[in-house]
């Protein structure tokens, strides 16, 4: 098992490890193994997926939701036997971090009412964590420099100006590039058969 | 709208429909945090004119502070400016004929709040002339209505 506290929703850059190209299924298949970096990738994989469902889907705080998160990562590591189809690794993992935000919110309820959103209430925002994650899955199929000029205008809000800057690029082509890369990141979202079996090209 | 509109002659219409989009979620959240800073900025200022010297310092370094952020966030937007404008140029030059006037439109009007914007970071008491801030947020009013006016001539 590992150390409670190893695995964190840090949000930080982290390295790739030779292990991120592989399919959810070969993951799984590789922890049921016992390979300790494959473990570790599945915990980076599915890391903010796991946090954004207690933080966005339920509006925990951090202690809660780090309590759930860790909780999860155990079952799912102490129960990945019991998973059916390799292939649906992410369904699994949300409704494990769902049954478990539900149960938190039921023990707190109890300590001190509050004003929990209810499941009905947080769909919308579901569905929004599990497209946000089809698309970051997408993302990193796309060449290296197609992820990290997106990475730079849509998640660090950063000008073409500084993109041509620090990417020694000409100011003029960044929009292109930009427009180029959405178009590859759409090919490769509308060639996925199975949006929700949780499998990487 | 004008990529959106044309999309079927031009092969990155839909990315930068989508690069529209972010740049006016983020003008959204500038146009926000700027009334935010000024506002601190100007409560800053009214206590400092009415402060006791015994605490002179620390509140000199609070509106230092509060200046700073007050002068950061235009200059963002100007920047911000910059970028719609060269944007909706791109797209003036790529799309269908019948929406290039909506994209000169929207070229001079992202130079106009860039101008503002500039404008603003100048008039900043925390601002002098020959500050790096100041040079950047002229350099961004100066791209974006070069963009706007290239785009403009090539329609007159």
């Amino acid at each position: 098992m590992q150390p409670r506290g190893f695995w964190r929703p840090s949000g930080e850059h982290v390295l790739m490890s030779s292990l991120e190209s592989l399919t959810d299924a070969q993951l799984v298949e590789r922890c049921r193994a016992g390979d300790p970096e494959a473990w570790n990738t599945l915990v980076e994989r599915f890391s903010r997926y796991v946090y954004a469902i207690c933080v966005k889907g339920f509006r925990m705080g951090d202690e809660d939701a780090e309590d759930v998160f860790q909780d999860v990562f155990t079952r799912v590591y102490t129960h990945l036997d019991t998973l059916r189809d390799d292939t649906a690794l992410r369904p699994w993992i949300a409704q494990l971090t769902r049954r478990l935000c539900l149960d938190t919110i039921a023990r707190r309820g109890r300590e001190q009412p509050a004003d929990e959103p209810t499941v009905e209430e947080g769909r919308d925002d579901f569905a929004e964590i599990e497209e946000a994650f089809e698309v970051r899955e997408a993302v990193t199929t796309l060449p290296e420099a197609c992820q990290e000029i997106l990475d730079r205008f849509f998640a660090r809000d950063q000008s073409y100006k500084t993109i041509s800057a620090e990417l020694d690029l000409p100011a003029g082509t960044i929009a292109s590039r930009i427009a180029r890369c959405l178009g590859k990141l759409r090919e490769e979202l509308d060639g996925r058969s199975e949006p929700t079996s949780g499998s990487r090209k | 709208m004008v990529a959106r509109c044309s999309h079927d002659s031009w092969d990155e219409a839909t990315g930068v429909a989508a690069q529209a989009l972010a740049l006016q979620d983020r003008a959204a959240r500038l146009a926000q945090v700027d009334a935010d800073v000024w506002e601190e900025a100007l409560s800053a200022l009214h206590v400092a004119g009415k402060g006791e010297a015994s605490d002179g310092a620390r509140r000199d370094h609070e509106l230092e502070q509060k200046l700073e952020r007050a002068a950061a966030v235009p200059l963002q937007i100007a920047e911000l400016g910059a970028d719609t404008a060269a944007l909706a140029a791109h797209a003036g030059e790529l799309c269908e004929g019948t929406y290039r006037a909506d994209a000169a439109a929207a070229a001079a009007l992202a130079a106009g709040g860039a101008r503002a914007a500039a404008h603003l970071v100048e008039v900043n008491l925390g601002v002098r002339e020959g500050d790096a801030r100041l040079a950047r947020a002229r350099a961004s009013e100066q791209a974006a209505s070069d963009a706007a006016e290239g785009l403009l001539a090539s329609i007159r």
